[in-house]
C-alpha cells in the first residue's frame, strides 16, 4: 500500500516535471517567434520606399540589434540576410558585406551548407562591381558547395536550384567580362538548367540568362544563335512584370547583332521597335537615348548621311546629357565623331573623339575609350596620330593583358578550390591511415601484452609445475634411498640367514653327527654325559635355524620406508639441537597407498614446524603425532616452548608455506599457542 | 654320498662306518657338488651301479645349469640306476618341499637333518637295507598331517601360502610363484573356499593354514 502510494507520488512529480519543462521550451519558442516577427515588421518598415533613408536606416538598426539577441541558429542568419539585402537596396554597401560575412561565419559555426553558400553568393554580389577575382572567388566557393548538395541523395534539390542559378548567372557575367565566352555560355546553360527546376523564384532569370547567352553567343560569332536566344528571352519575359523591359532590351540586342553582321535593315527594324514602347521609355531616358542612338548609328552606318541622322544623335546627346548618361555620352560622341569624320568635318569629329576619350576615361570604359583613341589617331596631325596610335596600342596591350589577368586568376581560383578539395580529401585519407596505423599498433601491442602475459602465466605455471615435480623427485630420492637402505639390509640379512642355515647349521650337524657316531661306538663310562652335550648341540642347532628362519622371512614393509623417512628427519634433527622427541604413527594409514605429493607436503610441513620450534620456540620436548580419523590424516607437532600470540604474530614464509601447502590438498590448518604454553600446530588432510 | 659339506660326510661316514656295523662291505664315493654327483652316477651305472645314495638337496648347481638341485639329480639318478635306493637329507622341513620331494621321487628314506642323529641315522640305513622304507619324524608328521585333511593343496597353492606367511604381499607373489596376480587370487579364494573362511583376509587364511598344517 505505502509503496504503491509512492510510486504514484513519483509518477506525479514525474509528469509535474515534464509539464514545466514542456512550458519552459514554448517559452523560449514563444520568445524567438515574437522577436522573428519584430524583425520582420522592422525589416519591412525599412523597404518603405516613403520613408526617409534616415528612417528607414533606423528600422535597420533595430531590426539588427533584434537579430543580435537570437542564438545562433538558422533564423538568426536569415535575419542577418534580410536586413543586409534592404542595406543593399539602401546602397550601404559597408554594412551589407559586414552583415553577410557575420552570416558566413555563424552559418560555419552550425555548418549549414545552404546559409554558407547564400553567404558567399552575397559577398560575391558585394565584390562583383569592385574586386573580380574576390566576385569570382566568393561565387565559385558557393557554387562548389551546391554542386556538392546535388551530389547528396537527402536533399531536396528544387530548395536552393533559384539560389544556386543566380550564382551561375553571376559567374557567366563575371566569365563575360573577361571574355572567357565559351565558359560563360556554359555556365549560363547550367543556371537555366537551374531555373527551370526552381520552384519558388520570386523573380524570374530566364530572360536575364537568355539574354546573357545571346549577348555570348554575338561575341563568338553565332549570330543566328544570338538572334534566337534573345528573341526566347522576350518570350520567357512575357506575361511578368518585366514583360516591356526584356522586349526593349531584347529588340535593342537583336539589333545591335544585326548591326554586327551588317544587317543595318534588320537592325534598323528592331531598333524602331524596341522604340515602340513609347510610354514606357518615357519614364527610362538611359534606355530611350540607347535604343536611339543605336539607331542613328545604324542609319548612319547603312549609308545615311543626312541631317535626319544627325538629328537623332544629337536628341540622344542631349537627353544624355540632362540625366548624365556618361556612358551613353561616350559612345553617343563617339558616334558622333565618327560621323563627322564621314563627312570630313575633321575638326567637331576631333572634339566629339575627344569628349568621348574623357568621357570614357571618368567612366573606366574602356572599350568606348579604344575606340576613340582609334578615331582619334586617324583624324590627328600625323604626329599626334602617331601618340595616339601609340595610346591605342598601350591600351589595347594592357586590356588585353588584364582580361588574361583575370582569367587566369580565375583559373587559379578554380584550381585552388579543387586542389583544396583534393587536399582536403588527401588529409582525411591521411588522417584515416594515421588512425588505422593508431589502431593496428594498438592492437599489435595490446596483443603483444596479452602474448607477454600469457606467457608470464605460462612459465610460472611451468615454474610451479617443475618446483611440484622436483617436490615429487625430492620424495621419490628419499623413498628410493629408505628403500635401497632397506634392500640392503634384507640382503644382509638374507646372506647371513644362507650362510647361517647352508653353512654354519649344516657343518655344526656334521659335527654332531660326527660327534654321535663317534659316542655310540666308545664305551668309557661318558657315553651319557656326551649324548648331554649331543643334545645341547642340536638344541643350538635349532636355535640358528630359528634365528635364520627370523633373518630369511623378513619381507621388505614399503610403506614403513615414508614412517622410517620421518622418522629419521625428526631424530637427526632433534639431535642436532638437543631436544628430547616423540613420535607416533597411527598403523591404520595405509602410507603406501597415499599419493606422493601429499608425503612430500606432510613431509616438508614437518620439516618448517620443526625449523620454527628450533628457532624461536626454545622447547625441550616435542611430540610428533600422525592419526588417522574418519578417513583424514592428522599431523599434530606439540612443543613446550615459549609459545607466541598467535593474532599478533604477523605470517612469516614459514607459516605461509604450511598454509599453502595445506590448501594445496584441501586440508585445514591451526596453529594454537600462548605465551609460555607451547604451541600446538595441527593439520588436518583428508586421504 | 652327496653333500657340499665336507663335515657332513664325515659326519655320515663316522655313523655308519662304526664298529657295530661290521655285517656289510660299505664302499663309499664321495661328491660335493651336481657335476662330480652327475659323472660319479653315470659311470657306477656302466659298471658296478651304486646300492644306495645319500642325496643333499641344497647343492652346487651343475656347470651346465641343467641340474640345480639334489631333486634334479635323484630324478637321474633313478632312471640310470633304478635299483639304488636314494636317501634324501636335507635341512629343509617346510610342508611344501617335503611335499615336492615326495611327489617327485618318491625316495626310499627321507631324513631331516635337524632331526637326524646319528642313531636313527643308523635304524634308516638298516631298515632301508632291508627294503622297508623309512622316514624321519617330521615327514611323517607331514604325511599325518595330510591324511587328516580331506583334501590336500597342490604345489602352487602350499608355495602360495607359504610365501604369504613369510610376509610376502598379495601383488609381488607373481615374483615367486609363476602364476599371474588374477590366478594367484583366484587360488587364494579358492583356498579360503576349501578352508571354509570365504571372504576372510590373508591374515584369517594363514592362521587357518598353521592350524591345518600347510605351513
Amino acid at each position: 500500500m505505502k509503496l504503491l502510494f509512492k510510486k504514484t507520488l513519483i509518477l506525479f512529480f514525474l509528469i509535474l516535471f515534464i509539464g514545466c519543462s514542456d512550458k519552459s521550451k514554448d517559452k523560449i519558442h514563444e520568445e524567438d517567434q515574437l522577436k522573428l516577427n519584430l524583425i520582420e515588421s522592422h525589416v519591412e518598415k525599412s523597404k518603405d520606399r516613403s520613408r526617409s533613408k534616415k528612417e528607414r536606416k533606423g528600422e535597420l538598426i533595430k531590426a539588427y540589434g533584434i537579430v543580435s539577441t537570437l542564438p545562433n541558429s538558422k533564423n538568426k542568419i536569415e535575419g542577418l540576410h534580410a536586413i543586409s539585402i534592404v542595406y543593399y537596396s539602401l546602397k550601404d554597401y559597408g554594412k551589407f558585406k559586414y552583415l553577410n560575412l557575420k552570416a558566413l561565419d555563424l552559418s560555419k559555426q552550425i555548418s549549414d551548407s545552404i546559409k554558407i553558400a547564400k553567404s558567399n553568393g552575397f559577398l560575391g554580389i558585394y565584390y562583383r562591381n569592385k574586386e573580380l577575382d574576390s566576385a569570382y572567388k566568393s561565387f565559385k566557393e558557393a557554387d562548389k558547395i551546391y554542386l556538392s548538395l546535388d551530389n547528396n541523395l537527402g536533399v531536396d534539390k528544387t530548395e536552393y536550384a533559384y539560389d544556386h542559378g543566380k550564382i551561375l548567372l553571376d559567374l557567366a557575367k563575371l566569365s563575360r567580362k573577361v571574355k572567357n565566352y565559351t565558359e560563360s555560355e556554359e555556365l549560363t546553360v547550367r543556371a537555366i538548367k537551374k531555373f527551370e527546376i526552381a520552384q519558388d523564384e520570386t523573380e524570374s532569370f530566364l530572360p536575364l540568362s537568355y539574354s546573357n547567352l545571346g549577348t555570348v553567343a554575338k561575341y563568338l560569332g553565332r549570330y543566328d544563335d544570338a538572334v534566337n536566344y534573345h528573341k526566347k528571352s522576350i518570350e520567357y519575359a512575357k506575361n511578368t512584370n518585366k514583360e516591356v523591359r526584356y522586349a526593349i532590351i531584347g529588340n535593342n540586342n537583336i539589333g545591335t547583332v544585326y548591326k554586327s553582321q551588317n544587317r543595318y535593315e534588320d537592325a534598323k527594324k528592331y531598333y524602331n521597335k524596341g522604340l515602340s514602347y513609347k510610354e514606357f521609355l518615357k519614364k527610362r531616358p538611359k534606355r530611350y537615348t540607347l535604343l536611339l542612338d543605336n539607331l542613328a548609328y545604324a542609319k548612319f552606318l547603312s549609308g545615311d548621311n543626312s541631317e535626319k541622322v544627325l538629328d537623332l544623335f544629337y536628341e540622344a546627346l542631349r537627353k544624355r546629357d540632362s540625366v548624365n548618361d556618361l556612358v551613353g555620352i561616350a559612345t553617343n560622341t563617339l558616334h558622333l565623331a565618327e560621323y563627322y569624320k564621314s563627312v570630313n568635318n575633321d575638326s567637331l569629329a576631333k572634339f566629339f573623339a575627344n569628349r568621348a576619350k574623357n568621357t570614357a576615361l571618368e567612366v573606366n570604359n574602356n572599350e568606348e575609350l579604344l575606340r576613340s583613341y582609334q578615331l582619334l589617331s586617324e583624324i590627328s596631325e600625323s604626329k599626334v596620330g602617331l601618340d595616339y596610335a601609340k595610346n591605342y596600342i598601350k591600351l589595347n596591350d594592357s586590356l588585353v593583358k588584364e582580361e588574361r589577368l583575370f582569367r587566369d586568376k580565375f583559373a587559379r581560383i578554380e584550381f585552388e578550390t579543387d586542389e583544396m578539395k583534393a587536399e582536403n580529401l588527401q588529409i582525411s585519407k591521411e588522417n584515416q591511415i594515421l588512425i588505422i596505423a593508431i589502431l593496428g599498433l594498438t592492437a599489435l601491442f595490446l596483443l603483444g601484452y596479452i602474448i607477454f602475459r600469457q606467457q608470464q602465466s605460462n612459465k610460472e605455471l611451468l615454474f610451479a609445475q617443475t618446483q611440484q615435480e622436483a617436490n615429487q623427485e625430492i620424495y621419490r630420492l628419499l623413498l628410493n634411498q629408505q628403500i635401497k637402505l632397506e634392500e640392503g639390509r634384507q640382503l644382509e640379512q638374507h646372506r647371513m640367514s644362507e650362510e647361517l642355515h647352508d653353512g654354519v647349521l649344516g657343518r655344526l650337524f656334521g659335527v654332531r653327527l660326527s660327534l654321535d657316531g663317534i659316542n655310540q661306538r666308545a664305551n668309557d663310562g661318558f657315553t651319557e654325559a656326551r649324548n648331554k652335550y649331543i643334545d645341547e648341540l642340536k638344541s643350538i642347532e635349532k636355535e640358528i635355524r630359528l634365528i635364520s628362519h627370523d633373518l630369511g622371512t623378513e619381507a621388505i614393509p614399503s610403506d614403513v620406508a615414508y614412517i622410517d623417512a620421518v622418522e629419521s628427519l625428526i631424530s637427526d634433527l632433534c639431535e642436532v639441537n638437543n631436544l628430547h622427541f616423540e613420535f607416533s604413527n597411527d598403523e591404520d594409514i595405509d602410507w603406501e597407498h597415499i599419493d606422493d605429493q601429499k608425503k612430500v607436503n606432510l613431509f616438508r610441513i614437518l620439516q618448517e614446524s620443526l625449523q620454527n620450534i628450533f628457532k624461536h620456540a626454545n622447547a625441550e620436548s616435542i611430540k610428533i603425532n600422525f592419526d588417522y580419523i574418519e578417513d583424514k590424516i592428522n599431523l599434530t607437532i606439540l612443543d613446550d616452548g615459549i609459545g607466541f600470540k598467535s593474532n599478533k604474530v604477523k605470517k612469516g614464509i614459514g607459516l605461509k608455506n604450511i598454509t599453502s601447502r595445506v590448501s594445496q590438498m584441501s586440508g585445514v590448518v591451526q596453529f594454537l599457542s600462548n605465551n609460555n604454553a607451547g604451541t600446538v600446530v595441527s593439520v588436518s588432510v583428508p586421504v | 654320498m652327496i653333500d657340499d659339506h665336507p663335515m657332513i660326510i664325515e659326519g655320515y661316514k663316522n655313523t655308519l662306518l662304526g664298529e657295530n656295523q661290521k655285517e656289510y662291505q660299505i664302499k663309499i664315493d664321495i661328491a660335493s657338488n651336481c657335476d662330480d654327483a652327475y659323472d660319479n652316477i653315470v659311470k657306477s651305472s656302466e659298471s658296478t651301479p651304486y646300492d644306495m645314495l645319500f642325496v643333499d638337496i641344497k647343492l652346487p648347481p651343475s656347470s651346465d645349469g641343467k641340474i640345480t638341485s639334489g631333486e634334479d639329480l635323484a630324478k637321474h639318478a633313478k632312471e640310470m640306476l633304478p635299483k639304488a635306493k636314494v636317501i634324501i637329507l636335507t635341512m629343509h622341513r617346510e610342508d611344501h618341499r617335503i611335499h615336492n620331494i615326495l611327489k617327485n621321487i618318491n625316495p626310499a628314506g627321507f631324513l631331516i637333518k635337524s632331526d637326524l642323529t646319528s642313531s636313527e641315522l643308523l635304524l634308516a640305513f638298516n631298515n632301508i637295507v632291508k627294503g622297508k622304507a623309512y622316514y624321519s619324524a617330521t615327514v611323517n608328521d607331514h604325511f599325518r598331517k595330510m591324511m587328516t585333511n580331506k583334501f590336500s593343496l597342490d604345489e602352487k597353492n602350499l608355495k602360495i601360502l607359504y610365501h604369504l606367511s613369510r610376509g610376502v604381499k598379495t601383488k609381488n607373489l607373481p615374483n615367486y610363484v609363476s602364476l599371474s596376480l588374477s590366478a594367484i587370487e583366484k587360488r587364494k579364494n579358492q583356498i579360503k573356499e576349501m578352508f571354509s573362511i570365504a571372504k576372510a583376509d590373508d591374515q584369517k587364511l594363514l592362521e587357518e593354514a598353521r592350524k591345518r598344517g600347510f605351513i
